[in-house]
C-alpha cells in the first residue's frame, strides 16, 4: 500500500493538495448547513453521469427510435425504468438545491467582494442545469416533450434582431423536427457536459481560493467563529449527509417513476395541458399572463424581455450590489423575498 | 486496544450486511429477471397505446425492488453508525488541539 502511495505520489504529486486538505477550515455559525448544498450538488451531479451514461448505452436519438428505445429502457433492460427515474429524479433534486444554494448566497450576501466570480460561474451552472433540462425533456421523444420544446423554442422568436435566428440556431431550422432532436442530443451529452465541468472547475478554484464566507456579522465585528477541520470532520458529516439523500432519491425514483406518453406526431395538433418542467413553470405562466399587444407592441416580446432583465440582474448581482460585505442590503434581501415568493406563486398557480 | 477491536467488529459486521444485502438483491434480481423479459417482450412489439406504463413491472420485481430498497436504508442506517463514531472521534481530536499539534495553535473547537 505504501509503495503504491509512493508511486502516485511520484507521478501526480498530490501532496499539496493532502496539505490544503489539511489545513482547509469550515466556520461553524447559524448559516453552516448552506455548505453542505454545493457538496450535494456534486453528489447529484455524479449521480447524473453515472445514470445518464448508462442510458446513453441504449438510447436511439432518431425520429423513428427516440420514443421505442426510451420505452425498451423502461421495460426490456434490467432495472431500465430505476436509471431512467433515478436519472430524473436526481436532475430535480440537483435544481432544487442549486436554487436553493444560489438563493443562499443571495440573503447572506456572499456574492459581494472578493466574491463576484463565484457568484457569477455559480449562475452560469444554474443557467446550464435549467439547459440540461430543457434539452433532457425532448429525448423521450412523446407528445408532451414535442409541444414543450415547441412552446419553448418559439420564446426567443420574440426578441428582437436575434429572434429568428436564435430560434433556427435551437431547433436546427424552421421547425422541432429530427433535426432537433439529435441537436438536443448533442448539446445534451456533450456541449453541456463540457461546459458544466469547465464552469464548475473554476467555481470550485475560486471557493477554495477565497474560503468559504461568514454571517455579515462576524465579518463585520471581525469575530474569529468556531470552526472544524474539513478533513476529516466536515467531509464526514457531509458523508453521512450524501447517504441520506441517496436513499430519499431512491426511494422517490422506486415510487415515483417517471411515464411516456406516446410517441410524438409532428402533423399532430398541440395535447391539451402542456407543462413544462417545474422550473420552468413561473415563466411560463408570467407568459400566459401578459396579453397579445400592450400599447401596440408585441406582448410576448415585452414578457421576454422583461424575464432576460431579471435574469441579467441576478447575474449582473455582485455588481448592482457592491456595497462593503459588513452592509446588511436590505433592499436586496426584500427584492430577493419578492422574486421567490414571485417564482413560487406563479408555479403553484402554473400547477393548478 | 478495547476501542480498536470493537471498532474493527463494528466494521466487519457492517461489511457482513452490506455483501448480505448485495448478495440478495443479486439473488433476486436474478431470479426475477428472466420471466419479467419474458412477459414484456410482446408489450414492446405492440402499437403504442395512448399511455404506456410508467414502469412495467411485475409483481415479482416491484417486491424485488422493495426488498432491495430495505436492505439499502439498512445499509445506509448502519453506515450513517459508523459515521457517527468517526465523527465523534475526530472532533474529540479537533477538541483537544491534536488535530494540528504539529502546525501550532488549535481551534477554538465546540
Amino acid at each position: 500500500m505504501k509503495a503504491l502511495r509512493a508511486w502516485i505520489e511520484d507521478r501526480l504529486g498530490l501532496r499539496p493538495v493532502a496539505a490544503l486538505l489539511a489545513k482547509k477550515e469550515v466556520p461553524c455559525h447559524k448559516h453552516t448547513v448552506l455548505y453542505y448544498t454545493g457538496s450535494s450538488i456534486l453528489f447529484f451531479l455524479g449521480i447524473q453521469i453515472v445514470t445518464g451514461v448508462l442510458l446513453a448505452l441504449y438510447y436511439q436519438p432518431t425520429l423513428a427510435e427516440a420514443n421505442a428505445s426510451v420505452v425498451r429502457i423502461m421495460t426490456e433492460m434490467p432495472l431500465g425504468w430505476l436509471i431512467r427515474s433515478v436519472h430524473s429524479w436526481s436532475a430535480t433534486f440537483m435544481i432544487a438545491l442549486v436554487f436553493v444554494h444560489l438563493l443562499g448566497i443571495a440573503f447572506t450576501k456572499a456574492y459581494r467582494k472578493p466574491r463576484e466570480a463565484t457568484w457569477l460561474t455559480g449562475v452560469l451552472l444554474l443557467g446550464s442545469s435549467l439547459a440540461f433540462g430543457f434539452t433532457g425533456y425532448l429525448l423521450p421523444w412523446d407528445e408532451l416533450s414535442l409541444a414543450a420544446t415547441k412552446v419553448g423554442t418559439d420564446l426567443p422568436k420574440a426578441l428582437p434582431v436575434i429572434g429568428t435566428w436564435l430560434t433556427r440556431v435551437l431547433r436546427a431550422g424552421d421547425d422541432v423536427t429530427g433535426d432537433t432532436l439529435a441537436r438536443f442530443f448533442i448539446a445534451h451529452v456533450s456541449v453541456l457536459p463540457l461546459a458544466l465541468l469547465a464552469v464548475l472547475g473554476v467555481h470550485v478554484f475560486l471557493v477554495q481560493r477565497h474560503g468559504m464566507s461568514v454571517p455579515l456579522e462576524a465579518e463585520r465585528d471581525k469575530v474569529k467563529l468556531p470552526w472544524l477541520p474539513f478533513w476529516p470532520n466536515f467531509l464526514l458529516r457531509e458523508a453521512g449527509v450524501w447517504l441520506v439523500l441517496l436513499g430519499v432519491l431512491l426511494t422517490v425514483a422506486v415510487f415515483l417513476a417517471p411515464g411516456i406518453g406516446p410517441q410524438a406526431d409532428l402533423m399532430a395538433p398541440a395535447p391539451e395541458g402542456i407543462k413544462p418542467e417545474w422550473y420552468f413553470l413561473f415563466m411560463f405562466q408570467t407568459l400566459k399572463l401578459f396579453p397579445a399587444r400592450i400599447l401596440g407592441l408585441n406582448g410576448e416580446m415585452i414578457a421576454v424581455m422583461i424575464m432576460m432583465a431579471g435574469m441579467a440582474a441576478v447575474l449582473l448581482l455582485p455588481f448592482i450590489d457592491n456595497r462593503p460585505f459588513e452592509r446588511k442590503g436590505k433592499v436586496i434581501t426584500g427584492l430577493a423575498w419578492a422574486g421567490l415568493a414571485y417564482a413560487l406563486g406563479m408555479s403553484i398557480w402554473g400547477l393548478m | 486496544m478495547g476501542a480498536d477491536v470493537s471498532r474493527r467488529r463494528a466494521l466487519a459486521a457492517a461489511g457482513l450486511l452490506l455483501l448480505g444485502a448485495l448478495l440478495a438483491s443479486g439473488w433476486l434480481e436474478a431470479r426475477v429477471q428472466e420471466p419479467a423479459q419474458a412477459s414484456l417482450k410482446p408489450a414492446a412489439d405492440a402499437p403504442p397505446g395512448p399511455d404506456k406504463p410508467a414502469a412495467a413491472r411485475p409483481a415479482k420485481e416491484q417486491m424485488a425492488v422493495n426488498v432491495i430498497l430495505a436492505w439499502v436504508w439498512l445499509s445506509i442506517a448502519v453506515l450513517l453508525g459508523l459515521l457517527r463514531m468517526r465523527v465523534r472521534e475526530a472532533d474529540r481530536v479537533h477538541r483537544m488541539g491534536l488535530h494540528r499539534a504539529g502546525e501550532g495553535s488549535p481551534g477554538p473547537g465546540h
